[in-house]
């Protein structure tokens, strides 16, 4: 790119995925510097957990129904954190309208931030399971990699609609609150899709049975994805 | 369209559902021009400059940068480079790390040597490795000026970017400010920071409640001077 | 809508709510198995179609204005998520009603209530939406992607609790209905449904007017001098 200074001219657009790394790489590096959303939600989920723990008595058979819905719950509410922070950040020092004056589409930004909050929860996810392996004296090496997969699935599926609805609630009061509020009703797809494989891949079932499932969070990933593309521009536009 | 205008706005207004920001304003700056845009608080300067910048999109008429419109053409936005009171960077990287990021985001090439000419530049050079966070006032926005003209834009848009700063930190950026102008930049500067703003300026623009008041040439001039001549357009 | 127009809608709307009325207490037969309480099924599965209905307008409307950007049809996306939401209500108090003397419980998490709530929940959320919000346009703008997400959302909600809830089909699937039975529940849906269009254009008349005076009150202080403001 040679805009030189003695000639209005037009520089290029920065390339879609290059522009989307870009944006990724600068959130893990920040991450990478401060461990705080990290560590935050690594910290609730295993809270949460424990806070099931008293509220179940959990053991036994009773652990396979409820172990799958209290590891997803918890890790939906952990995701609500990440997602807070993902423009947080880019609230402060107005960060955010560094990244819309430049030559990028506005798909790119949130494709950038999208990764970040898969990974980030991918992440928290792996961490979690030891713990929760430990607490409820469960041997996980069976389960490993059908577990690995709906984690990819539920991860994906959270960013893709977590990031779109974090960029809207950062424009209005009470964003605490209302991302709960439009997150919650709009996942309810992912963690009843996520819960169900889970239990079953616990209960050791045929892949076939959960396939449905995963269908659904094939699909959920796919259209919220390609959707949240379109419509993240209208979002930060002011 | 003139080849020689870096910026144009036609007929531009712009609402926000409860406020009218701006309403029918026309200007046209050729290059190499600087621009001083005054106006009271809530005139529309800051919204004039977010569309400029493309950050913003006009309710009505058309926003032009290089003859292309930046709110709807990424490729526009790289003509534009942005320095405002907040600083846009990153507390919890390096500065160095800051401009990285802006040298990826505009796909620049030959990025670390740029960023080495940036940093040394705006004197920061020992600190580059250190955390933004540490830095003071002043050095933040030395910072925020290397990382808003390192992709060399040939349309400066300057948002009070006097607030917070020293003397002696302003004396520096107004320096930075007439180096920028004495390489053919076209700028706009909105401020309040008159002392200053009226070495740099050659047209002088005042915004009244979202319409242009004033728009002509600024010759030169005391600060008083021009300080009357605005209290006379503030209506 | 000229008044006369206006007033011909009124009066169809009171009469098909009459015929609908009267053919639900009086013209159906009493129900062999459910008894009297079956009759609620007039109200309450009408009302669950028309708040589809509203929240399809919710959805076609916010497309359009993210296109157009033209007010109308954020006005009538507003009228129809809040018209939406009334009538998911009625279906989410009628059900329990009828669901305690004939499942034996006020509440079941099977798949048709389950998405009804989660609906339920999401067009409210939209409404916090616009009332949270800090400059018109824009609000108005994050409603409408709001509209647009909700909508797609409601196919893959119901296909997940199908398959979570199989053996939960409480609600009767296929009914084969006695045909007084039948004509009275196309009556209660037409009556219904000429209501839901009746509140949507008063509700829209209201908004526009609403905003226009917004609009005027803002013209005027403008005109007022610095000093009387």
């Amino acid at each position: 790119m040679s805009s030189t200074l003695d000639r209005p001219a037009l520089g290029e657009e920065r390339g879609f995925w290059g522009a989307a790394m870009a944006v990724l790489r600068k959130d893990l590096l920040a991450e990478w510097h401060t461990r705080e959303r990290l560590s935050t939600m690594v910290f609730f989920v295993l809270l949460t957990l424990l806070v099931f723990n008293f509220s179940f008595e959990l053991g036994g058979a009773a652990l396979h129904q409820i172990g799958p819905g209290v590891l997803w719950s918890a890790f939906v509410f952990a995701s609500l954190f990440g997602l807070h922070h993902t423009f947080a950040a880019e609230q402060e020092n107005n960060c955010l309208d560094a990244l819309l004056a430049a030559p990028v589409s506005r798909g790119a930004v949130y494709l950038g931030k999208m990764a970040g909050n898969l990974l980030f929860l991918l992440v928290v996810e792996l961490l979690a399971l030891p713990f929760f392996a430990l607490f409820f004296n469960l041997s996980l090496e069976a389960y490993l990699l059908p577990l690995l997969g709906v984690f990819a699935l539920g991860a994906g599926c959270l960013s893709a609609v977590g990031t779109l609805f974090a960029a809207l609630c950062s424009n209005l009061r009470l964003r605490e609150l209302l991302l709960p509020l439009l997150l919650l009703p709009m996942v309810a797809p992912v963690i009843i899709s996520c819960v169900g494989t889970t239990a079953m891949i616990f209960q050791e079932r045929n892949p076939e049975e959960y396939f449905p499932y995963l269908r659904i969070l094939g699909v959920y990933w796919v259209l919220f994805s390609a959707l949240s593309l379109i419509l993240f521009d209208h979002v930060v536009e002011e | 369209m003139n080849p020689d205008e870096v910026l144009c706005l036609e007929q531009v207004e712009k609402d926000f559902g409860n406020f009218t920001a701006l309403a029918q304003v026309n200007l046209r700056v050729s290059r190499g021009t600087f621009v001083l845009l005054l106006g009271a608080n809530g005139a529309g300067k800051s919204t004039l400059l977010r569309l400029l910048a493309g950050l913003s999109k006009p309710t009505r008429g058309r926003v032009l940068v290089a003859g292309a419109e930046p709110n709807y053409t990424p490729a526009a936005r790289s003509a534009v480079g942005l320095l405002s009171h907040s600083t846009l960077l990153y507390d919890d990287l390096s500065a160095r790390e800051n401009l990285r990021f802006t040298a990826r985001l505009y796909g620049l090439a030959a990025p670390e040597k740029r960023i080495d000419q940036a940093l040394d530049a705006a004197g920061l050079g020992e600190r580059q490795h250190h955390r933004v966070r540490t830095f003071s006032r002043g050095m933040k926005q030395r910072l925020a000026l290397a990382r808003a003209t390192l992709h060399r834009p040939s349309l400066l848009l300057f948002d009070e970017p006097y607030t917070g700063l020293d003397q002696r930190a302003s004396a520096a950026l107004s320096q930075q400010l007439i180096q920028l102008k004495e390489r053919g930049s076209t700028s706009v500067l909105v401020t309040h920071n008159l002392e200053e703003a009226v070495h740099l300026a050659d047209r002088l623009v005042i915004l009244r409640r979202g319409r242009v008041g004033y728009d002509a040439p600024w010759s030169g001039g005391s600060t008083a001077e021009l300080g009357s001549l605005y209290e006379q357009h503030l209506g | 809508m000229s008044s006369r127009l206006s007033g011909l809608f009124a009066g169809l709307v009171f009469l098909s709510m009459g015929l609908a009325l009267y053919m639900v207490f009086i013209y159906a037969p009493t129900e062999a198995q459910m008894g009297v309480v079956q009759r609620i099924f007039y109200f309450h599965v009408p009302s669950a179609m028309t708040s589809f209905l509203a929240f399809f307008i919710v959805f076609i409307t916010s497309i359009q204005y993210l296109r157009t950007r033209q007010e109308k049809w954020d006005q009538l996306a507003l009228s129809a998520a809040e018209l939406g939401v009334v009538f998911s209500l009625i279906v989410l108090i009628t059900g329990p009603i009828w669901a305690k003397p004939i499942w034996g419980a006020w509440w079941r998490w099977e798949p048709r209530l389950t998405s009804m709530l989660i609906m339920f929940t999401m067009y409210v959320a939209y409404l916090m939406v616009r009332a949270y919000g800090t400059r018109p346009l824009q609000t108005r703008r994050l409603a409408a992607v709001l509209g647009i997400v909700g909508f797609v959302n409601v196919p893959l909600v119901h296909f997940s609790i199908e398959l979570w809830t199989p053996e939960q089909q409480l609600h009767p699937q296929q009914v084969s209905l006695d045909p007084h039975m039948a004509y009275t529940k196309y009556a209660s849906n037409l009556a219904l449904f000429c209501f839901f269009f009746y509140l949507l254009h008063w509700r829209c008349q209201l908004e526009k007017g609403s905003r226009l005076l917004a609009q005027l009150r803002r013209q005027a202080e403008a005109l007022l001098p610095e000093e009387k403001r």
